[in-house]
């Protein structure tokens, strides 16, 4: 079979900038952050206070009859994503359909929380024994299975784990199974939930979390701010979209993905810019059609100006053509759900003809030179999108986007 | 004061790198030592433990050499008695 051109039909996203995809593109647009004091663990012992958390959310109105105490955080937010996106592709389906359809999801830590509230059970409240549903609230596979179950959606269904880089290496692959026909139709995202104690612990013993806000590429930038959430998206054929006359966001044309084989934390280059590469030569796009670019931008001192110089050896003297922003500035950093996010925001894009600013920028960093639409939203159609992840461990993904055929 | 915070720095170092303590002095950089971000992160988490004390992160990116480990860590104990909420071995250990 000849590769298939893939539409992305559906969208949904729960995260701190809102509840839905409306409030979302809301927040994105006007660039609107939603960080704030962490209210959902006590932080009176860390060195950081401030995180992006999705306020709220009723867990028991998504999920009735008690159901909302076996799945944890993580897996809700990526059903809750899921059902919107299903909702909003308008697509109906059928049994043949459910057969051919995959899920892909990522996530950097599953369900970590629930294990740690374990723990606290075994080793604090001394109970000797912990929730009976401990093992399948945790496992990083539970987002992909409760849609499958959700849904009825019955094919290919996994997760991948590549901490920060999860959810763009999860709508890669989506992508292809789609395009080379393993699949008929793709649910792909990914959703993370990690304010628990344990886990805000080793992430401030990493020093790399700001201690106020995020600045991605802005000179005073003093780290990364956390964020939870979960976003999905819906994936078929171009010829099936069109056929059904189904709403067309944007197409998914291309995903590179490369290791460093450098370093366990510090970024480097050559990863990230051949996997930018990647992304242009299978999408079949000449670096100058790329308008926009969602960067990774933690707003770490350490990731900002690699990243920086990566897109500058990738696209030359046209990188000073692109707008670069990293909307981490405003939901945080959800790990494993944040290539999600980032998708919804940078296909919103390019479906809108709007580009979301980098928020909380002040004065720029001679180390980072390119254009990052400091502040202020940019009323811009664009040809075409690339949205970067970088993760710790080294392992870089990159997807390619197009503006939906008008 | 001063003797005990410079030997658990270097001790500290030593252990971190699998090196012996002798070849380590005050004015060594940390980059000779072939020290790199995540041995820094291991050094000052035992540090705090050592010491009961917080390091602020602000505060890591200007160590270049161990003797500025040992005057920074000499500060923050100046600045403020050790809480016995942070880390839970002695600075004896």
């Amino acid at each position: 079979m000849a590769p298939r051109r893939v539409a992305i039909t559906g969208l949904g996203i729960i995260s701190p900038l809102g509840l839905n995809l409306e409030e979302n593109w809301k927040s994105l647009s006007e660039g609107r952050a939603a960080i704030g004091p962490i209210q959902g663990a006590d932080c009176s012992t860390l060195r950081f206070k401030n995180g992006a958390e999705v306020t709220g959310y009723d867990p028991v109105a998504h999920f009735p009859g008690g159901k909302d105490a076996y799945i944890d955080r993580f897996a809700q937010f990526s059903v809750v994503a899921a059902r919107e996106a299903l909702r909003n592709s308008g697509l109906q389906l059928t049994p043949e359909l459910r057969e051919r359809s995959a899920i892909v999801c990522g996530s950097a830590v599953g369900g970590q929380a629930a294990i740690e509230a374990g723990f606290q059970d075994l080793w604090v409240e001394g109970r000797g024994r912990v929730h009976p549903l401990t093992i399948p609230k945790t496992m990083s596979n539970a987002g992909a299975s409760h849609i499958a179950m959700d849904m009825g959606m019955s094919g290919p269904t996994y997760t991948v784990s590549t901490a920060c880089s999860s959810a763009n290496h999860a709508i890669g692959q989506a992508f292809r199974l789609v395009r080379d026909g393993e699949a008929d139709v793709a649910m792909t995202g990914g959703s993370e939930a990690m304010f628990s104690i344990g886990m805000l612990k080793a992430w401030e013993a990493m020093r790399v979390i700001a201690p106020d806000t995020c600045r991605p590429f802005s000179k005073d930038r003093r780290g990364m701010i956390l964020g939870e959430g979960g976003a999905m998206m819906v994936l078929e054929p171009m010829d099936a979209a069109k056929a059904r006359g189904a709403k067309i966001f944007a197409e998914i044309c291309g995903f590179g993905m490369t290791a460093d084989a450098h370093h366990l934390t510090q970024p480097a280059v050559h990863g990230p810019a051949r996997a930018m590469r990647g992304a242009l030569r299978e999408a079949g796009l000449e670096p100058e059609a790329i308008g926009y670019i969602n960067a990774h931008g933690t707003g770490t001192p350490g990731n900002d100006p690699v990243e920086s110089r990566a897109i500058r050896e990738v696209f030359g003297a046209h990188a000073d053509k692109i707008g670069v922003s990293s909307t981490k500035s405003m939901h945080g950093h959800a790990l494993g759900a944040a290539g999600a996010l980032e998708a919804i925001a940078t296909i919103l894009a390019l479906y809108h003809g709007i580009l979301p600013p980098t928020a909380n920028f002040n004065e720029p960093d001679p180390e980072c030179d390119l254009d990052y639409i400091p502040n202020q939203p940019r009323a811009l159609r664009v040809e075409a999108a690339l949205s970067n992840s970088f993760a710790f461990g080294g392992l870089n993904a990159v997807v390619a986007f197009r503006a939906a055929p008008r | 004061m001063s003797d005990v915070v410079a030997e658990k720095v270097i001790s500290t170092l030593a252990s971190v790198k699998r090196i012996p303590a002798d070849t380590i002095k005050l004015d060594t950089n940390l980059q000779d030592l072939g020290i790199d971000s995540l041995d820094v992160f291991t050094l000052l988490f035992e540090l705090e433990n050592a010491f009961k004390i917080s390091i602020p992160d602000d505060d890591v990116r200007s160590l270049r050499t161990v003797n500025d480990v040992v005057e920074g860590i000499k500060k923050i104990i100046a600045a403020a008695p050790p809480d016995a909420s942070l880390g839970s071995a002695t600075p004896a250990d």
